[in-house]
Formats: structure tokens, C-alpha cells, sequence
């Protein structure tokens, strides 16, 4: 039984679909990555499952339920609180709105303060705050209510490294206890905490699947050869007609059945007579993969080197 | 209406902890204490500033306790209420574009607990600037100039009161229907150039919300209660109403303007 379902989401903003017939489903207790580049339409997509957004078209449900802003979190890019009111005052409001009775509100926003680290901070107002402390007090508004969701819009992308592995590690924590969906252009974050990757592009979802499952669709796997004599690299790539790709004194060859392991390449290649100065296996790395999904083709495939 | 509370709680500390709710009496106060004291003391201020050509003569109307109130009440038209406009008429938009508003929308909170706790608020802080400069004014006035009917003060600073509370709803009503600059040139040309107008052509009407005003403090004076003033102030209570649905239905429609 899933969790949420989004079924043919859509968001016409005049004539631009910003999000295009958008359709997933969450499991439970799982950490989904939504991933995509800038504008391609991650944050409409949040807001409308949200609810803040009224969609074109389409429906999301949780658990079969409509009405859904009572259990989710939702920490936006850039959380904006109210300058005047104390990090504890906040969260206890927040707690209240998302419907904890009042006696157990403050002790609730306590311990979900101390949890995030901010035990020291929270009788001091949030317009005293780093930029790390309000990401993690975006955090702590978010899970107050114990979401069955939470909902979360590049939770790490205005961080520095610290920041970023500290939030990181508080998300896998959470992970454990509800389902998240988070957005990030960043695939090194995902990599660290993702059961399933929903790629988006122009408002539409174009790849899906785990992440394993996506590196190995488009990590397009290849020997590249170093030779020291460029004439000798042209004939070596001749003896396999187009396949391989020759520039200046460097060959790759993709991976198939004829060259399946390194071992097959270095018993060829020894046995001939070229003077050989490295071999290498090579795949995409994550950023390629991204950039190959997003579109860039030409991009991605110079690169491979 | 727990969400209420809760949004009223935080309203009021806004208003509390910004000083809201001391500053903005105290123009009025201070507006509502210049007129009896100005006029009373004017020759003597003359005569120390000095300048004056020898012999000259001043005449100085001879005035009345109702004279210094409509000139109070004017003093808070034309400034009290202008501050009151501005102070609260990004109360929501304000908090859209910033987005602020966002962490509260995706809550199950509903428009009118979101509308009211922002409008009960601001009408507190002019229902207390109300009270607290004509309670200046009336006290000097009474000093000075003769005493003044307990009961017709009590009635003038209610029905003050109630067209603050007008103006407020219509203030904050923009406020969720508009971006805060489109909102601020609305109100500034509804309330203040509407009283303009109303005082220029307004003979030819005796009913509109404007005139609330004037007929409250006639209440003072030796007529008493105006013919229209009922009929005034139940147009200027519909209005009211009015005003706070609209803003109630443009803070639900205008929910996904907050910046996210």
C-alpha cells in the first residue's frame, strides 16, 4: 500500500506547463530524491503536493485521502520565520496550527529542538539565526507533528559542507521514522540517502528508478588507451572499424561482449606490438549521468574522457 | 477556534514586541492633546515669539468644547489614521512576499482564523488610539474650554471607534486582495481622499461612512444626535462586515502568492 500518490499532476502557468502530467507513488518509510535542474519545475510540483498551489489538473493523495495538510512537514529552499517570535515560540505555534493540544505543544517543540540542536538556542529569537540554525529550525517546525511526510525543497543546496553533512545526517535519522520526499540538483546528496530518484526535466518525469538502476542505464561503460605513437593508436582503432573513437593518440572502446573484462583488453593488447602508456576503465559519473538526463547531450559525452 | 488563538497570540506579539501598541496611541494622544493646548495658549505663544508690530491686535474667536474636538478629530483623520494605513496594510501581503506566510498556509489553519486574527489585532491598537487621544483631547478641552458630557464623550469615542474599526477592515482586506504598494495607494485614496471628497460635495448626500465621523462628534455638541446618524453608522457596520468577507475570500484566493 502506497503512501502518496500523485497521479497526471499538471500546472499551466498561461500557455507553459510547468509541471506536466506528473505522475508517482511514495512508499512508506521510504526517502525519495526528486532531481532535476533549475526551472524544471521541483518546486511547482512540492507546492502543489503542499497544497499551496491549486493544480491545472490531477490529484494527489495520501492514503487515499485528499486533505493532506495534516500530515505533512514541509521545509521550503529558503524557510522564512517571524523575526520576533523566539525559535520555541515558533515551533509551539507551528505545533498548535498542525493540530497538537496545547498541553503537549511546548513539551513536543522542546524535545523536536533539542533533537534538531538547538537546545541552547531556543529561547533566542530566529531573526539571530545562521543560516544553518534556520534550516534546522525549518527542520523542527517540519517534523513537530510527527508527518506521515515530509516534505522537503533542496534542504541542503544553501549550506556549506558542515552544514550540509550535519542536515544530511539528521535526514537519514528521519528516514527511519516517515517518508520523505526531498529535491535536490545535487546527485552526491542523493546518493547518500535515496531509495527511489524521480528525475525531472521541462515538467516532466523522465527517469525513475533507483539510483543504482539509473547509474547503470546510463553509465555507459568504456576502455580508454593512452598509446604513445599516434599512428599506432590510428591503426589499433582501424582493426575495430567504428566502434572505436579515436582522438589524437587516445582510443576508447566501448565495453561489449567481444571486450567484456579488463583482463580480455590487457591479454589483446599485450599480445600486439603497440606501445601502450595507460588503460583505463571509465564510466559516467554522477554528474554526467545528470547532465545526460537533463539533456546536455553533446556536453555529456565530450566530457567522457 | 484553537487556530485562532494561536494566530491571535502571534499577532499580538508582533504589535506588542514591535511597540505597536505604545507608539501609535501615543500620536494620538499627542494629536489629540495639541489642538486645545495650541489654541488656548496661541496668544501667549505669539506674544513670546515675539515680532509682533506694535499695537497689533488679534481677535480670537471665542471657542467651544465642540470646536476643539471636531478640530482633534481632524488632526486624527488626516495623520492618525494615514499611520494607522500604513502600519498595517502589509500585514498579509507583506508576509506573502517575504514568505513568511508560507510555514502557516500548508497548516490546516482556515482563512477566516488567518484574516480575523490579523484584522482583531489591528483594530485593537486603533480602538486604543481612539480611545486614548480623545481622552487627551477631552481632558484638556474640558480643562480649558468647559466641561464636556460623560455620556455624549463615551458615545463620540464609540462611534470613532467603530469607523477606526471600518477602516481597518478595509486596510486589511487590501491587504490580502493586493500586493502591499497596490494595496497602500488603494486605501490611501479610499479613506483620506474619500473624506476630501465627502467634505467638498458631500451636501449632497447625508450617508456615508465618512460622515460617521462628523456625526459622532455633533453628538457633543448642543443638537445632539444627528437624523442620519443611525442610519449612518448601520451602512458603515455593513460595511465593515463586508470588508471582512471580501478579505476572508482574497486570503483563501491569494493563498498561493506566498513566496515559496
Amino acid at each position: 500500500m502506497s503512501l502518496l500518490k500523485v497521479e497526471a499532476l499538471t500546472k499551466k502557468f498561461g500557455s507553459k506547463r510547468s509541471v506536466d502530467e506528473l505522475s508517482f507513488t511514495l512508499q512508506p518509510n521510504t526517502a525519495t530524491a526528486l532531481i532535476g535542474p533549475n526551472g524544471a519545475g521541483k518546486t511547482t510540483a512540492m507546492s502543489m503536493i503542499t497544497g499551496l498551489l491549486q493544480p491545472s489538473s490531477g490529484a494527489v493523495t495520501l492514503e487515499g485521502n485528499s486533505d493532506i495538510r495534516k500530515h505533512i512537514g514541509f521545509l521550503p529552499q529558503y524557510p522564512k520565520f517571524y523575526s520576533w517570535l523566539t525559535a520555541l515560540e515558533y515551533v509551539e505555534m507551528t505545533a498548535r496550527l498542525s493540530g497538537i493540544p496545547a498541553r503537549d505543544a511546548k513539551k513536543r517543540s522542546e524535545t523536536v529542538l533539542e533533537y534538531v540542536g538547538l537546545g541552547k538556542d531556543m529561547k533566542r529569537l530566529t531573526s539571530t539565526f545562521s543560516g544553518g540554525m534556520k534550516q534546522r529550525l525549518g527542520i523542527a517546525q517540519a517534523i513537530v507533528h510527527n508527518p506521515k511526510l515530509l516534505l522537503l525543497d533542496e534542504p541542503v543546496s544553501a549550506l556549506d559542507p558542515i552544514g550540509r553533512a550535519e542536515v544530511m545526517e539528521l535526514l537519514k535519522e528521519l528516514q527511519k521514522e516517515t517518508t520523505i520526499l526531498y529535491s535536490t540538483h545535487i546527485l552526491h546528496d542523493a546518493e547518500k540517502m535515496t531509495d527511489q530518484v524521480l528525475f525531472m526535466k521541462e515538467g516532466k518525469l523522465v527517469e525513475q528508478g533507483t539510483l543504482l538502476e539509473i547509474q547503470q542505464r546510463y553509465a555507459n561503460p568504456r576502455y580508454s588507451i593512452v598509446f604513445a605513437y599516434e599512428p599506432e593508436a590510428e591503426a589499433f582503432a582501424q582493426s575495430y572499424n567504428d566502434r572505436a573513437v579515436r582522438e589524437g593518440s587516445v582510443v576508447t572502446l566501448p565495453i561489449n561482449e567481444q571486450l567484456p573484462t579488463m583482463k580480455a583488453l590487457m591479454t589483446l593488447l599485450s599480445s600486439s606490438r603497440y606501445e601502450i602508456i595507460k588503460v583505463e576503465r571509465e564510466s559516467a559519473s554522477l554528474d554526467q549521468i545528470f547532465m545526460k538526463v537533463a539533456g546536455v547531450g553533446e556536453f555529456a559525452t565530450s566530457t567522457v574522457h | 477556534m484553537n487556530s485562532l488563538q494561536v494566530l491571535f497570540i502571534k499577532e499580538f506579539r508582533e504589535s506588542w514586541r514591535s511597540f505597536k501598541f505604545v507608539w501609535i496611541p501615543l500620536v494620538f494622544l499627542l494629536l489629540g492633546v495639541s489642538d486645545p493646548l495650541m489654541n488656548y495658549f496661541m496668544e501667549d505663544i505669539l506674544q513670546a515669539v515675539g515680532n509682533m508690530p506694535e499695537g497689533f491686535q488679534m481677535l480670537f474667536p471665542e471657542l467651544k468644547p465642540l470646536d476643539l474636538l471636531m478640530a482633534s478629530t481632524g488632526q486624527f483623520q488626516l495623520i492618525g489614521v494615514i499611520v494607522l494605513i500604513a502600519v498595517y496594510i502589509g500585514t498579509i501581503s507583506r508576509e506573502r512576499s517575504s514568505g513568511t506566510a508560507t510555514l502557516i498556509y500548508i497548516r490546516p489553519v482556515s482563512s477566516t482564523s488567518l484574516f480575523i486574527s490579523k484584522w482583531s489585532v489591528a483594530a485593537l491598537v486603533a480602538v486604543l488610539s481612539a480611545v486614548l487621544g480623545y481622552a487627551g483631547s477631552i481632558y484638556y478641552t474640558s480643562v480649558l474650554y468647559g466641561s464636556i458630557s460623560a455620556q455624549a464623550a463615551i458615545a463620540m469615542i464609540a462611534t470613532y471607534a467603530i469607523w477606526l474599526l471600518f477602516v481597518m477592515s478595509l486596510t486589511v482586506a487590501l491587504s490580502a486582495a493586493f500586493s502591499t504598494g497596490v494595496a497602500a495607494t488603494i486605501a490611501i485614496i479610499v479613506i483620506p481622499l474619500g473624506g476630501m471628497i465627502d467634505s467638498l460635495i458631500g451636501s449632497f448626500w447625508s450617508i456615508s461612512p465618512w460622515k460617521l465621523v462628523n456625526y459622532g462628534v455633533l453628538l457633543v455638541g448642543d443638537k445632539g444626535l444627528n437624523d442620519y446618524y443611525w442610519k449612518t453608522l448601520a451602512v458603515t457596520i455593513c460595511l465593515t462586515i463586508i470588508c471582512i468577507v471580501a478579505g476572508i475570500w482574497a486570503t483563501r484566493y491569494n493563498r498561493s502568492r506566498t513566496k515559496v
